[in-house]
């Protein structure tokens, strides 16, 4: 239940977790709905390492609705956002005229404050507007008692990714074939308690120029990119089908291929738009190199990578694999500090060094998160953990300086 | 054609040049690996030899114990199956010439052993492509030895190395891909000749070369096995881009030939992206004269420059002769050369210019020093192989 202070002020606060998709999400068929070219898959990550928090409180003092994010105000006009707020309060008077009474819905009408923070840092590049638009659109959806199953329409209007963010595990966007964008929906393949022993890595790329964002990017794409019509139509249908059932089948070499391929076919398009997108940096096809010649001593792909729209490169493992991965990328790309790590370290066998045959890239990496899949958003039940304070205003420690 | 020459009618010698080109439509990918016949038909351009050529001198003697080969001054395997496949495919022509009686040369030499020698008057470390202009020698250097009709000789020329056939022709060439299975009609011919498009200026920036790249025959054969666009950039993509290439060259359109250029060039490395595992052939600074020639073409606000790649990180600029100079001196302050003896630009002299502040503003790139090694200016060739008189 929000609390309510005098009856004037409703708070809640939620979480809601970043997502890495192994069938990329490229290419927009409507820009306003923002419904997709074709269907996609993720995996949620872990909520522990990485998360979005949000806090909405809303209150009939409120002059206007305010947003912070990460400490500092930003513009609430922006039309992501205003479509968000103006579904989820569409849903709710919806609620409210067919006289549900479960919850407190007679907010709906007044004004929010929103502020939101990651536990991650944005310059990191890890992709953050799917958490953040998952977790704001959930949170306004525990305020006004908006039923789960329209959420997925609604975050997916704020940025196309953040539906699959609130779901936990693994997690398909379908495509849908209404022109209205309804059946284009977000839905759980197997929950993050399915294949327990999958691993994922984020490694982070020292970062040397602003790349281009995904909305202008895809959209580039979608314009001038004679194979993404292909990829869309034909492609990643069927491999949608193989992701599923070898995820259910907890296939990890296939998996690993199949995601390696799509990410590889996904920045493909990228160098097939014209003017032509770089993503992959240096350091990433590296990273690249480091993963085949890893998978190929041993025989098996026993780690597999995908990318996003920027040099980070997120690795998919298994936990047997994990320590020796690990070592194997402190080797090759040995960091600047040695920082206190929560991974056992092993030692690694001169031949496999040997046969990796690559020269360490010092300081490629900044460093690395180690993480599992996890579940969907969630309600924060302590209110000490509200980013509002009583006032409606972020408190002291939200704050940037 | 020019008599071999004979010393006591034993030993008979030719020496021909044949030159470089660069593809503008693409061919990456076999339909078939023995014959060489490729999934998609291709278009290049050929450069003129006084910059970029290769020069083969063939010797013929009844003393001659066994086939010999030496490129760049060392001797190398004959048995390399490729090599095999052109000397034989050339006899076998020059005997069926011989059995139908016509005597308009000395074929006798063809049962003979031959001792062949080739240079390039370009760097192989220079990663310029040389199996072209090499094989298309060869052949062209064998059959003139020999007494074999040119109208056979893409066949032949295609069976040592694909984009050799190509090599064949002046101007402007297409590789047509061909429908039979026994690959006679997968031939290359002249679209237009060098003096169609005198204006045409084509520069090589050769980049320095960090890693070995994976070579073009097993890189296409992977990605012909692995990559899925591959098949629908073959069977629909190309058809209409060669259409299209044709009819820009015919109308002289450089913003239309030159954007073309660009889509095929970043497709191909599209699909070596899309191919299992991955193949880069760009590196950093390919990318930097990438993104270079994007906003130069930007701040005119016309396509006034064009990159291709072929499967390694030097790049081919194409641009007309108005605006050479100026773009050279682009390169130049964008990617300063390293100080030292050795010329910058070398081949066609090119004029001097000054870059307004504006241009170098606008651009707003970091300067790679020694990001380029050095730069080839020329053009498109008059002719195509011809001998050298003696």
């Amino acid at each position: 239940m929000p609390e309510n202070d005098k009856q004037s002020l409703s708070m809640v606060t939620c979480t809601a977790p970043v997502n890495i998709a192994v069938i990329k999400y490229w290419g927009k068929r409507d820009e306003d709905l923002i419904l997709p070219i074709n269907s996609s898959l993720s995996v949620t990550l872990h909520q522990d390492q990485l998360k979005t928090t949000t806090t909405v409180a809303c209150s009939r003092n409120f002059q206007q609705d305010r947003i912070w994010l990460n400490g500092k105000e930003e513009d609430i006009s922006n039309p992501r956002l205003q479509s968000c707020l103006q579904e989820i309060r569409r849903f709710s008077r919806k609620r409210r005229n067919t006289g549900d009474s479960t919850s407190d819905v007679s907010g709906v009408s007044h004004k929010v404050h929103i502020c939101s923070v990651n536990n991650f840092p944005t310059a990191a590049g890890l992709a953050s507007s799917a958490s953040g638009y998952a977790c704001l659109v959930y949170t306004l959806s525990q305020l006004f008692g908006v039923e789960s199953e329209q959420l997925s329409a609604v975050a997916r209007q704020g940025s196309g990714s953040a539906c699959r963010s609130l779901y936990g595990g693994f997690v398909q966007w379908k495509l849908g074939e209404q022109l209205d964008g309804k059946d284009s929906l977000a839905e759980q393949v197997e929950s993050e308690s399915y294949w327990p022993e999958l691993r994922v890595l984020t490694l982070v790329v020292s970062a040397e120029q602003k790349s281009v964002g995904s909305t202008s990017g895809m959209h580039a794409s979608v314009e001038t990119s004679q194979l993404l019509k292909y990829r869309a139509d034909v492609v990643v249908p069927s491999r949608m089908e193989e992701m599923i059932r070898v995820i259910r089948e907890r296939d990890f070499p296939a998996f690993g291929e199949l995601t390696m391929k799509d990410s590889n076919q996904f920045h493909a398009i990228c160098l097939d738009t014209y003017p032509p997108i770089f993503y992959l940096n240096n350091t990433s096809h590296r990273i690249i190199s480091l993963v085949h010649r890893y998978n190929q001593y041993y025989g098996e792909t026993r780690v597999a990578y995908t990318f996003d729209a920027g040099p980070n490169a997120v690795i998919y493992t298994l936990q047997d694999h994990l320590s020796e991965f690990v070592q194997v990328v402190r080797h090759f790309f040995p960091p600047e500090v040695t920082q206190a790590h929560h991974v056992m370290i092993i030692t690694l066998n001169s031949e496999l060094k040997r046969d990796i045959n690559m020269e360490p890239t010092p300081k490629g990496i900044r460093y690395i998160i180690s993480t599992k899949a996890g579940p969907g958003p969630c309600v924060v039940k302590d209110p000490n953990h509200h980013l509002l304070g009583a006032d409606g205003l972020p408190k002291k420690s939200v704050i940037s300086d």
